[in-house]
């Protein structure tokens, strides 16, 4: 269906150009990328997002033989990028943008965005995927989940993250909610700021990305009591996960700082299918591996329909939790 | 040391030196342009340096950011446009020399002054880096709290002429600062539910539009005055002056070094506090903000001052102090690097290599610098009716630029429109953009602090470090206060004798 | 100070720092008493006074509602010197000043539409014409700067300006 009303469409475009492609309209059309592809970052320079999103650009330009160029567009969370990436335009059909726990976690808590963060976009592939790791000071008197949550249950606990709305505060309060533990968030700016008050003892526990903290955990400063991911991570291998644990609801924590990658929802049938074939290619790469080690990460699980509804849970389930804690403009 | 050969070997390649050199090269162009910051260039070169040596790589990534500090100094004080926010403290003075026609006096003492606490705070970086990490770790919310308060006195030494408007600016610069998102609930302050304020009104837009639109706004409401034809580059600087202002270069360097340590305060607020300590050391005190020459050297050595030393809780404790480490951060995690104490065990060496390629980097500073300045100094020559619709043009671009968004460029505009009605109104912008910097700074750590302690309010009184700082601040403030009236009466005895 | 006696002045001293004291304290009067409390979301329950997000934004309104009065007081009593009063401004003709304002509305209005190839041009020549430049050359940058800076700016620094309008 899609591909024929595409083909309908660019005939009637192309005008008087229509017997020439008309013969080679099947070649014409798999010709994706017929110019340069643009990779929108919703985030400024320089942040995780931003610096994954130039290494998968970089692979990708070699894939795709064309150029992937990354243009920044950071404003309120992601929402100002992706909301213009939901109005579409001239370059629809060459502009990818790569989403995070920010696309869902902005739809949460702000209020009338423009857009809706499903039904507007196609959505393509989750590229990697970063767990938080829960941890604590070397010298905190909790060496178990178990342990923290017990104290938490009338002690107030802090706990630091890197800013309103980061997959890093949300954990935090979806840890909160699940146990009952009495817990305040202290907000930083970023997770540089926030590693000092926690190396320091100022805070309690954090809900960090893995690569921030895991060189800490290695030399000891500080303790890794649990990963939010679905299973064990492989660089901790003797750290259990949140949802093993099973006590206290926390079978159902499972969270990952993910990466994907999503496109207009008119994005073109024949793009999708090229770019999942170059993106298959790129997640194989050895380069790509390592650097998704050097993450301490893991490359995305998830495609297409099920990418769509990885999102969909992700949303629902942070809109509870920022209602139960009062996020929400 | 035993493996110093193995140290030589990782520093002499050709490629270090190269890459050395070409990040300087980048650094000061970039920086020099309104806009285009040092972060920007670090992030765009981030993946060019995936393919190289993990020293080269490093190497480059940090000859951008120390270029790009200086950079920004070149079109502060030649058109009033900082290139980088940490620069604004340096057109101050550097713009009233450039008008003056001592452009290139203005452009060395920058140069020289950046070289010399880049250089120390490189020797602090290689030689205090665990004792400063030490310290870096004991700030902790209330720690910071006060030295921002501290830092808010300055206001008062930076209020040249009219002490009410200098601090009614400082209001206005808090309040601004607080529109966006609250930082703790994440509620809406005064965003009027405008996307785009959401994170805050940029800084650079309101940088460029509160010191460059201004100056064309007036050019083209000013009577016409013929382009006088002089050699505007001027002098140089001289030695007499240089050591002058060596007293306030190192006192810079060493508070931009302290600075540069804690992590998350940034090379900005180092150059008004070591601008301001100049200011009121000065004999001179008067000429500030009017051409002096050392408080150009102040600026300048307090914001390079940082750099190095940004490096020391990186390299240590595997903290970036701000976005630049941040992404010199990842630079090391993908060549399997990971900075902190291990790398200190583990890869020695490669750090002793790093550090000497850090320290050549002052000196091809100089090198390029010296390069720059005998070509950027011709703009101060450029008749104004050609260069300002020229710098109107790059503010627009370079405001675009920081999000790529238009609401930047209006942004812009409007700060221009205020920054002309503040010097119609002979309200100054320093303390305006003090204000605006330290506003957020203040009401996030107090509200960290009492976050942390539950509400007990006795943590701002924990230690060494918060008695230190709140005896700084109140001796500040009581020192300016006994001036203040030393002065009026002194001004008052005058107006007696005269009526 | 010496303003007691028999000669005090009932005229106002400086009537620039008596305007700006009392448009400020207008600004700070709407801040406070409207802007504040209507526009800053505040959570229903707070541990703490401080805590609020219209803590500091309410003190610091205050605060320069109290300081603009003291500069109107000092308007009223505190005559400034008048030979480097840095304020007052040589008026030159208005052609000028409103082509400039025409210049700037260009990159204001057109700048997304036009692109910034074509904006940059428009405003750099329009203001060599405002001055007016009269060497021929010089209007060679006006078309040089804006095109190298863009594409300067779009190919090498990746900052994606709008270009022409297609």
């Amino acid at each position: 269906m899609m591909k024929k009303f595409l083909t309908v469409s660019s005939w009637a475009a192309c005008g008087s150009a229509m017997l020439i492609s008309a013969s080679f309209s099947t070649a014409a059309v798999a010709d994706w990328p017929t110019k340069d592809v643009r990779l929108v970052v919703p985030y400024a320079p320089g942040g995780t997002t931003d610096v994954l999103s130039r290494r998968v650009a970089d692979l990708l330009s070699d894939e795709l033989d064309a150029n992937v160029i990354v243009e920044n567009r950071p404003g309120a969370g992601s929402t100002v990028g992706t909301g213009r990436l939901a109005r579409g335009g001239r370059d629809a059909d060459h502009t990818l943008l790569m989403a995070s726990p920010g696309h869902t976690i902005g739809a949460a808590i702000y209020p009338n965005l423009s857009y809706d963060p499903v039904e507007d976009f196609t959505f393509i592939q989750n590229v990697i995927d970063i767990p938080n790791v829960m941890v604590v000071p070397a010298d905190s008197p909790y060496h178990s989940v178990i342990e923290f949550i017990e104290a938490a249950q009338d002690q107030d606990m802090a706990f630091s993250h890197s800013g309103v709305g980061s997959s890093i505060h949300m954990s935090g309060e979806l840890f909160k909610t699940l146990t009952g533990s009495k817990m305040t968030a202290v907000p930083f700016a970023g997770s540089g700021a926030s590693l000092p008050a926690l190396l320091g003892g100022d805070v309690d526990v954090s809900f960090e990305n893995m690569p921030t903290v895991y060189s800490h955990i290695k030399s000891g400063d500080l303790r890794a009591l649990a990963v939010t991911s679905e299973e064990r991570s492989p660089y901790l291998p003797d750290v259990p996960t949140l949802s093993e644990i099973g006590e206290y609801n926390l079978d159902q924590f499972v969270t990952t700082a993910w990466f994907g990658l999503i496109a207009h929802n008119s994005f073109p049938e024949e793009g999708y299918d090229t770019l999942k074939a170059a993106l298959d290619e790129v997640m194989e790469r050895q380069e790509f591996l390592d650097f998704a080690e050097q993450l301490g990460a893991q490359p995305g699980q998830v495609e297409g329909e099920e990418f769509k509804q990885f999102v969909i849970d992700d949303l629902a389930r942070w809109q509870e939790v920022a209602e139960q804690a009062g996020i929400s403009q | 040391m035993e493996n110093f050969s193995e140290v030589l070997q990782l520093f002499l390649s050709i490629d270090n030196f190269i890459a050395i050199a070409l990040g300087v090269v980048i650094g000061v162009t970039v920086g020099s342009i309104p806009g285009l910051t040092a972060t920007m260039a670090v992030a765009l070169a981030l993946p060019f340096t995936f393919s190289m040596q993990p020293v080269a790589a490093i190497l480059l990534l940090v000859g951008i950011y120390k270029g790009g500090m200086y950079g920004g100094s070149i079109t502060a004080i030649l058109i009033r446009t900082p290139g980088s926010p940490a620069s604004a403290c340096t057109l101050l003075d550097g713009y009233p020399m450039a008008q003056q026609g001592n452009a290139k006096k203005a452009l060395k003492t920058a140069l020289f002054s950046s070289v010399i606490a880049d250089f120390i705070s490189n020797i602090a970086l290689i030689f205090f880096a665990a004792y400063l990490a030490k310290i870096a770790l004991n700030f902790g919310a209330p720690e910071f709290f006060w030295l921002i308060c501290f830092s808010l006195t300055i206001i008062i030494s930076l209020a040249s002429g009219s002490m009410v408007k200098g601090l009614l600016a400082a209001l206005m610069g808090i309040l601004l600062s607080l529109v966006g998102l609250d930082s703790v609930f994440g509620s809406q302050r005064l965003t009027f539910g405008n996307y785009n304020l959401m994170d805050s009104i940029s800084f650079i837009p309101l940088l460029i539009g509160l010191f460059a639109i201004p100056e064309i706004l007036e050019f083209y409401r000013k009577k016409i005055v013929p382009h006088i034809k002089a050699k505007a580059s001027g002098a140089g600087m001289t030695l007499a002056e240089l050591k002058r202002s060596l007293k306030s270069i190192i006192r810079g360097s060493l508070i931009g070094v302290l600075i540069g340590a804690i992590p998350g305060t940034g090379a900005t607020a180092a150059a008004f506090i070591s601008y301001s300590d100049a200011r009121r050391r000065s004999p001179n005190k008067a000429n500030f903000g009017k051409g002096e020459v050392e408080g150009v050297a102040a600026a300048e050595a307090g914001n390079n001052g940082v750099a190095g030393a940004t490096l020391i809780p990186l390299l240590s404790l595997g903290i970036p102090g701000d976005v630049i480490t941040a992404i010199i951060l990842g630079a090391f995690m993908v060549h399997g690097l990971t900075p902190g104490p291990i790398m200190f065990q583990e890869n020695l060496s490669l750090i002793y290599a790093l550090f000497l390629g850090i320290m050549f980097s002052s000196l091809i500073l100089l090198v390029v610098g010296n390069a720059a300045i005998k070509y950027f100094s011709l703009i101060a020559d450029i008749p104004k009716s050609i260069l300002f619709p020229i710098v109107l043009m790059f503010c627009v671009y370079g405001a675009y630029a920081v999000n790529n968004s238009t609401f930047d460029i209006w942004l812009m505009l409007v700060f221009g429109l205020v920054g002309y009605l503040f010097n119609r109104s002979g309200i100054p912008a320093a303390p305006f953009l003090i204000g605006f910097i330290l506003g957020p700074m203040f009401e996030d750590n107090l509200r960290r602090s009492l976050l942390i302690s539950h509400g007990d309010l006795s943590v701002f009184v924990r230690g060494p470090i918060t008695w230190f700082f709140i005896a700084l601040t109140f001796g500040s403030i009581a020192y300016a206060l006994f001036k203040f009236f030393q002065e009026r009466r002194a001004a008052g005895k005058d107006r007696q004798l005269e009526s | 100070m010496s303003f007691s006696g028999p000669n005090v002045v009932k005229k106002i001293k400086d009537s620039l720092d008596f305007i700006t004291g009392v448009i400020l304290l207008v600004i700070s009067l709407v801040l406070a008493l409207y802007l504040v409390p209507n526009y800053i979301g505040e959570p229903p329950i707070l541990q703490n006074p401080m805590m609020s997000p219209k803590w500091l934004p309410n003190i610091v309104s205050w605060l320069m509602f109290a300081f603009s009065i003291l500069l109107i007081l000092q308007g009223v009593l505190v005559h400034q010197d008048g030979e480097n009063d840095e304020r007052k401004l040589v008026k030159g003709p208005l052609r000028r000043f409103i082509i400039m304002l025409v210049a700037v509305l260009i990159y204001i209005l057109f700048f997304e539409s036009l692109g910034a190839i074509v904006t940059g041009i428009l405003a750099t020549v329009l203001l060599f014409l405002a001055h007016p430049v009269r060497t021929w050359w010089a209007y060679g940058f006006a078309i040089a700067f804006p095109v190298g800076v863009t594409l300067l700016f779009v190919n090498v620094m990746n900052v994606p300006l709008p270009l022409m309008p297609l």
